[in-house]
């Protein structure tokens, strides 16, 4: 008999082993389905891996291409912006996102970020400027941000651009391959959300100000690699979801001054599948709206708002996935909680962004593919 | 008794399949080049090198073991695409976009181009053919990855 409970014990130690080895998924997640109601229609063909995208008042489309290439794609047809500053065109670096201040028609003025290699070091770090289109040409280009020191590692650039309705810009800087170095240090740039007034300066309540040796634009703190931003249009806050390592990609409502975990707390491994750590919360730090397991590698991030074409998806979220080929749509309820999960475009390609247009149409950008557009069938 | 054989039995395979899994996710590179005795110091440097490459730029996507995710990454460890170099030095060199078939599997999602300069790029193809017991008689110079074309 004593015999028997060894064995049972020996076996579930085996069979716990296995589990959290190779079973490592969410347990209790909401089941992602198939919705098979959509299509899309090709606006821009013939795109390498289209970053950014933003719209003008007159309908035409700028589009940033990760090499180094601004696109104006005005009546059918690509008009290549001069003028772009020169980008460190490494990894997942290069002429990332871009947004148009949200009074454009008065000031003109639209914002860019890239990897940058100015300073001292070999390498280059993420950087916030912006400038005004004349014609085809890029004028009156300012740097407001420059993250630092650089680095020649390739990964986690962050960069993604947002607005809120008080006059300030926000953009994310990802932990630039040094996880045990970067996020939770506050003196220290990447692995941060940064908000910064609309001309640059940096805004007297932000959290840090003040604080001997703070980067003082940092707005929140602990983020691995952040490469989806929208602002909630009914709440004004900032949405930001961001890759975890092998697992862990999150969802979070960004607050001020606060710190979101990585790599103190996750429910991400390592690639190597060993753990980082087996520490998922902390009561200092903030936990995830949500979190898939296994990663989507998520790119782009849209509030879908007063759509007339989308009702249904009216209130709620859509993301890219790269790794998967698919745009991901999250329903919100009423308290702003992931009810619902659907797989919209299956296999359409890495999803890199997606935004709704002031018209209430949804563009999505596909590597190697280009602009395409949301259709329902 | 019967039982207990049942048992037995049921621990030694459960046990074997927990190492089994343990041991494909062990990282273990450096020692298979140092195990195969390979003389050439500008290999095995090469390959040092790569190795931390493959780190910052190929392991996100194609994982630790290079064995990838089946149908969405291609795998490295093992994989009929690399025993021609030229393709895959053209894949590093330039990115990859359409359908490709890898040991008999289709992928179709795009890879982006790198950024890397040619002697980082013989390095992390140094790296990637010598690796997951991966073996080449070529050594890869950046003369060669200069030397090829889209």
């Amino acid at each position: 008999m004593k015999l028997k409970i060894l064995f049972l014990l020996i076996i579930t130690s085996g069979l716990a082993i296995y589990a959290q080895d190779i079973d490592h998924h969410k347990n209790e997640d909401i089941p992602i389905t198939d919705n098979n109601n959509y299509t899309y229609e090709t606006v821009v063909d013939e795109l390498s891996v289209p970053w950014g995208l933003e719209f003008l008042p007159d309908g035409s489309l700028l589009i940033t291409e990760q090499k180094g290439t601004l696109i104006h794609f005005i009546n059918g047809k690509k008009q290549i912006i001069e003028g772009v500053p020169e980008v460190y065109f490494r990894g997942q670096g290069g002429l990332l996102d871009i947004k148009i201040h949200p009074d454009y028609v008065n000031n003109g003025w639209i914002y860019i970020t890239f990897s940058s290699t100015e300073g001292a070091e070999k390498g280059g770090n993420t950087s916030l400027m912006r400038a005004r289109l004349d014609g085809n040409k890029l004028i009156d280009k300012q740097v407001l941000y420059k993250a630092s020191p650089n680095t020649t590692k390739g990964q986690h650039w962050g960069s993604r651009i947002a607005f809120d309705n008080e006059g300030h810009v926000f953009f994310s800087a990802g932990q630039r391959g040094e996880r045990d170095v970067n996020p939770q240090d506050i003196t220290r740039d990447n692995g941060k959300i940064y908000r910064l007034n609309n001309d640059g300066s940096i805004p007297k309540d932000n959290p840090f100000v003040g604080i001997p040796n703070a980067k003082e634009a940092i707005w929140s703190y602990g983020h691995r690699n952040p490469q989806g931003m929208d602002v909630n249009p009914k709440t004004g806050t900032v949405w930001v979801h961001e890759h975890g390592p092998r697992g862990g990609d999150e969802i979070n409502i960004i607050k001020k001054g606060a710190n979101y975990g990585w790599p103190v707390i996750t429910y991400g491994i390592n690639y190597s599948g060993t753990e980082i750590t087996e520490e998922r919360s902390r009561s200092d730090m903030q936990q995830p709206l949500y979190y898939w397991i296994p990663s989507i590698a998520p790119s782009g991030l849209a509030f879908i708002h007063d759509t007339v074409q989308f009702q249904e998806l009216n209130g709620n979220i859509l993301v890219g996935s790269l790794k998967y080929n698919y745009l991901e749509a999250l329903y919100l309820d009423e308290n702003d909680k992931v009810i619902k999960r659907e797989k919209l475009l299956a296999d359409v390609g890495r999803v890199r962004n997606v935004k709704q247009a002031p018209d209430g149409n949804i563009f999505i950008s596909v590597e190697g593919k280009g602009i395409l557009k949301l259709v329902k069938k | 008794m019967k039982i207990i054989i049942t048992l037995i039995t049921a621990v030694i395979i459960m046990s074997l399949y927990a190492f089994n899994q343990t041991s494909n996710y062990t990282f273990s590179s450096g020692q298979d080049y140092e195990n195969r005795h390979i003389q050439d110091t500008t290999l095995k440097n090469s390959m040092k090198r790569g190795e931390v490459l493959y780190a910052d730029f190929c392991m996100q996507c194609h994982m630790t073991d290079g064995k990838g995710v089946e149908k969405t990454y291609p795998p490295l460890a093992q994989s009929d695409y690399l025993s021609e170099h030229k393709n895959a030095i053209k894949a590093v060199k330039f990115g990859l976009n359409g359908e490709i078939l890898v040991n008999g599997i289709k992928y179709s999602g795009a890879m982006a181009d790198l950024g890397l300069y040619d002697d980082e790029i013989a390095d992390v193809m140094n790296y990637i053919l010598n690796s997951w017991n991966n073996t080449s008689e070529e050594i890869i110079t950046p003369e060669l990855v200069k030397q090829i074309d889209k």
